[in-house]
């Protein structure tokens, strides 16, 4: 099924391996309902990572942000920065798919001398919004014309019904058990534990734990799903000889690709059902960067739910399909320890509900050498981004 | 910005997208959109045909056509936790996915009736029932739907 997919495709992208750096990352606190605002969370998010980078406000003039959310564009940034230069910008970057194709977008601003040092950001604020939300996360689906007369009324709403199915389609064709499905939650809360940032930091999960954690949809459990939290991320690409003037060592960006699903947001319609984008994705990237899955130390990979994972482990090619059940059983996941370390902090699971924001900023700290759960000697670092409709791959390595 | 439609999560049965759907439902047929020149189903509904779109063939008019009502049960969840005010005094319940019979490429999202979850399996063979549909945060209104049962 997977030799010949049919049901989506790549988006070309043109060679940008050794162009462009990472120099600079920023985090605000990641909380339950804080009563802030994304707007708030995005400014300090934006205002840590220009200062990481070694530079100032002014120094940015190129941004990338959510137009899907658009809670920090041009205009919140000058407000808040007090600032009035002219600024490239982009609403394709920001989180999900969209936080491994910014350094992407950000490439070519530069190449195009558009822009010199672009920021990319990403806040949310879901934890304070949900009650007022259809269906919290799942409300951006019910407004679909499609999606609100054909799934809605039959129960198929929101994201967590969708993954029980996607979930349950993985059990019946490759046999995968609650325990490899626990084996990704209980990986991700023991690196949550080590990281102080982490909304779950205090919390401990056993695979006991996780199997007695009650069913929101029988197969999907609740330590399946992913926290709702407040809080964003940011970070700086310029390029690879602007870089080696500044204060951190670079993360460089050796490969980058998107992936899109031809059935869209319909996932009830996608012809590869227990499947991502990532199929489209992950193959280019890594030829792009000239790697291979088997040279990958540490991975982050968008994980609304654990299902997601493991389809996204099998889709990047780090297992046959199908048999990410059982590759992740024991200590794989691991960051000290295992043959795959994957988010090492914590993830959707258990660090925080940003939308992948977090992802990319893990992996540069990973190649920093300065992670909470830091992967020994790691060199290559993947982010594994995803949308349901979208996936993408952004491969770096330590400069 | 929640949604404001008076009868959600009922489907809106005016919505020309969807309209036909529900319309069949109403006089007891399964009706899905198929192509007049390629005979592609179509599913969910466009407002023409795709791929003869895409190719420039012919102008790709889809007609709403009855199936058999009959097919097989693709994937399945047992909703144990409401996700809307709608569903609380529904739960538990078996949604589903069903792959039809003369398209098994149309999957069906409906609710599986009078079937205990437990017995239910891959492929497990089922046949449309027109049940009419109701949520008590939507007083004195329902809709006919499709919703599907396992064959005797």
């Amino acid at each position: 099924m997977v030799d010949t997919p049919d049901w989506g495709h790549a988006t070309p992208f043109d060679d940008i391996n050794g162009d462009v750096a990472i120099v600079g990352i920023g985090e605000t606190a990641y909380t339950k309902a804080s009563g802030r605002t994304a707007k708030e969370i995005g400014a300090e998010a934006a205002a840590r990572a220009i200062a990481d980078a070694g530079l100032e406000p002014a120094d940015i003039d190129g941004l990338t942000y959510s137009g899907a959310f658009a809670d920090f564009d041009p205009a919140a940034f000058h407000e808040h920065f007090g600032t009035t230069h002219e600024l490239w910008s982009s609403p394709w970057g920001g989180g999900m798919s969209w936080a491994g194709t910014a350094p992407y977008l950000a490439a070519q601003a530069i190449k195009a001398k558009q822009a010199k040092h672009v920021l990319n950001v990403f806040p949310v604020a879901w934890a304070t919004q949900r009650a007022s939300m259809t269906g919290g996360p799942g409300e951006v689906h019910a407004t679909q014309t499609a999606k609100q007369n054909l799934e809605v009324p039959f129960g198929w709403f929101p994201q967590p019904v969708y993954f029980a199915t996607i979930m349950r389609r993985h059990m019946l064709e490759f046999g995968t058990t609650p325990e490899q499905f626990g084996a990704v939650a209980v990986a991700c809360r023991r690196h949550a534990n080590l990281h102080p940032d982490a909304v779950m930091h205090d919390k401990t999960m056993t695979m006991d734990d996780y199997l007695a954690s009650p069913f929101l949809a029988d197969p999907l459990r609740l330590f399946d799903s992913c926290l709702i939290s407040d809080g964003g991320a940011a970070y700086v690409t310029t390029s690879v000889e602007r870089a080696a003037d500044l204060p951190h060592p670079p993360a460089i960006v050796r490969g980058v690709a998107e992936g899109l699903s031809s059935s869209g947001t319909h996932w009830s319609q996608q012809r590869d059902f227990t499947s991502t984008p990532q199929v489209f994705s992950a193959p280019p990237a890594f030829a792009m960067a000239g790697l291979q899955p088997n040279d990958v130390d540490v991975l982050t990979a968008y994980d609304p739910f654990t299902v997601v994972s493991l389809m996204q482990i099998e889709d990047m090619g780090f297992c046959p399909k199908g048999e990410a059940g059982r590759f992740v059983e024991g200590d794989t996941l691991f960051h000290d320890a295992g043959k795959l370390p994957f988010n090492p902090h914590g993830g959707l699971l258990s660090h925080a509900y940003v939308l992948g924001i977090a992802h990319v900023v893990e992996i540069v700290k990973q190649l920093r050498g300065t992670a909470a759960a830091q992967v020994p000697d790691a060199e290559v670092a993947v982010y594994g981004g995803y949308t349901g409709a979208h996936a993408s791959t952004l491969v770096l390595t330590k400069g | 910005m929640a949604i404001k439609r008076a009868d959600f999560p009922l489907p809106d049965v005016e919505d020309p997208l969807t309209a036909e759907f529900f319309a069949g439902a109403a006089r007891g047929a399964l009706v899905i959109p198929r192509c007049d020149s390629c005979g592609q189903w179509v599913w969910y509904p466009e407002p023409t045909c795709p791929a003869c779109t895409a190719a420039g063939e012919d102008d790709g008019t889809l007609t709403w056509q009855p199936t058999s009502g009959r097919g097989r049960l693709f994937s399945w969840a047992v909703v144990q936790r409401p996700f809307l005010p709608a569903f609380a005094e529904m739960i538990p319940f078996v949604t589903a996915l069903v792959a039809l019979e003369e398209a098994p490429e149309v999957r069906i999202v409906t609710y599986v009736v009078d079937a205990d979850p437990d017995h239910l399996e891959d492929a497990t063979p089922l046949e449309v029932t027109f049940r009419p549909l109701a949520f008590p945060t939507v007083p004195d209104r329902h809709v006919v739907v499709p919703m599907f049962t396992p064959s005797l």
